[in-house]
């Protein structure tokens, strides 16, 4: 039950975390990143 | 209530001297954590040099934060706010693509035209701190042009120090070097989203870090495995046996700027924070200079070309430092801080107390125990196993400049250091 709770907050920051605009600046500079890298090599 | 006003100011006013002293010393570790690295001249791949520095910081990341306040505090931190572990692991990928960028900026372009270029980061790091984190709002326009004047006069001057200590010839891949030297500059720029965002919502920055570093030795290791091949990056690996400790030690001196950085980045938010340990440039070509006799018998058209560079820089730090918060943008970051808990559901309490650099009511002191021990004493002991098996740099150094420079480092660390701990305990 208590390990139940756990997972759906756990579910629940994940989801906050995946709908923060804030999250995915980054994450499309790494990628941007990422496909520089591979281009320039 | 009059005093209790009075109270607030004088402890922002703290704070935000705190941050300004952190990132000058951030300055100043970060530039003596090229020291290390420059003994090493053996023909070892960019890549292999990274990875290891990586490995010490590592280390560091680990134990420092044990030893000073103990794992205790960083699973107390994680249980609070468990989503910053995310944020962290993003941040430190982000380090490492910017990281291995550098070495094809370099590669491609030079030290003096890719240096400013990725320096460049601060004005990325005002504009995100502007834009999602409420900093330079209601801070007037002596504010404004003290922050950004000051920023792009401190490129100007990195810009003149990159080329007067750079002696490599223009490369065939040019605007390689420089898509490599942008794409570096706005990976570091955002990767200060993430540490504002812990910041704002209590995170301590020792906690972060030990976060940070598993994004980066796995992204960094990533790379290093699908560029070299596992076979031959070891091979590699076992070949500089006896330069490992050094390449450790840059990247242990690093993660000592790094944590200031953070704190700067805490205390003053990041459109400060970053330029003002962008300063590492200028002490980095100080144990260039100094102590390696990097400019030995150059012209003086060079000497003048470094002092103009290195005035123009302390102008723009000069400028930053006396651009603090003003009452009215600190209660915007407040508002901002209060967006992030209330959206991550950190308790109120905690992020106020953690932004004010105290420890909350409710929260239980932190304690060392025998795993942080444990953890100090490994990673000791790594370094020990290391410097028995490192072989001595045949160079010439001049141990005078070299004694001052780390003198000035050390006293850095202590003043910033004791003043951390009397105003916020490291919290």
């Amino acid at each position: 039950m208590e390990q139940n709770g756990r997972t759906e907050q756990n579910r629940s920051w994940v989801a906050i975390v995946l709908t923060d605009v804030h999250f995915w600046v980054p994450v499309i500079v790494l990628v941007g990143g990422l496909l520089l890298l591979r281009i320039i090599r | 209530m009059e005093s209790t006003a009075a109270q607030d100011t004088s402890r922002a006013r703290k704070l935000q001297v705190l941050g300004i002293l952190s990132g000058l010393t951030a300055g100043a570790w970060l530039g003596a954590a090229e020291a290390p690295t420059k003994l090493v001249s053996i023909g070892v791949s960019p890549m292999v040099i990274s990875l290891i520095m990586v490995v010490g910081v590592f280390l560091a990341r680990w134990s420092l934060p044990a030893l000073i306040l103990g794992t205790s505090s960083v699973r107390a931190d994680v249980r609070r706010a468990p989503h910053l572990i995310i944020w962290a692991l993003l941040a430190g990928c982000l380090w490492a693509v910017a990281n291995t960028l550098t070495i094809f900026a370099i590669r491609d372009i030079g030290l003096s035209i890719a240096f400013p270029l990725w320096n460049s980061n601060s004005l990325l790091g005002i504009l995100w701190g502007f834009l999602f984190f409420n900093e330079l709002r209601q801070a007037g326009w002596r504010r404004w042009a003290g922050v950004l004047g000051g920023a792009l006069v401190m490129c100007v001057g990195a810009a003149l120090l990159a080329i007067a200590s750079s002696s490599e010839a223009p490369a065939a891949h040019s605007m390689r070097g420089v898509w490599a030297a942008l794409g570096a500059s706005v990976l570091w720029g955002t990767m200060y989203i993430p540490y504002r965002k812990a910041y704002l919502t209590g995170m301590n920055p020792l906690s972060f870090v030990t976060f940070f570093t598993f994004g980066e030795l796995g992204m960094m290791s990533a790379l290093a495995i699908s560029y070299l091949g596992l076979a031959p990056l070891w091979r590699e690996l076992m070949g500089a046996r006896d330069v490992l400790f050094w390449l450790m030690l840059g990247g242990f001196i690093w993660v000592v700027g790094d944590l200031f950085q953070q704190y700067a980045a805490k205390y003053v938010g990041i459109s400060r924070g970053i330029p003002l340990s962008n300063t590492n440039q200028l002490w980095g070509l100080l144990w260039g200079i100094l102590v390696f006799g990097e400019l030995d018998g150059r012209g003086a058209s060079l000497y003048v070309q470094v002092i103009g560079g290195s005035l123009l820089m302390m102008l723009g730090v000069a400028a930053i430092a006396f651009s603090s918060a003003t009452g009215k943008e600190q209660s915007r970051w407040k508002e901002a801080a209060r967006r992030e808990g209330e959206r991550y559901d950190v308790a109120q309490d905690y992020v106020e107390a953690r932004m004010d650099g105290r420890q909350a009511a409710n929260e239980a002191k932190p304690s060392r125990s025998a795993l942080d021990w444990l953890l100090v004493a490994g990673a000791t002991c790594v370094f020990v196993v290391l410097a028995t098996m490192a072989r001595v740099p045949q160079m010439s150094l001049r141990w005078g400049p070299a004694a001052l420079l780390i003198a000035a480092t050390l006293v850095l660390l202590l003043v910033c250091g004791a003043k951390l701990w009397r105003t916020t305990h490291f919290h």
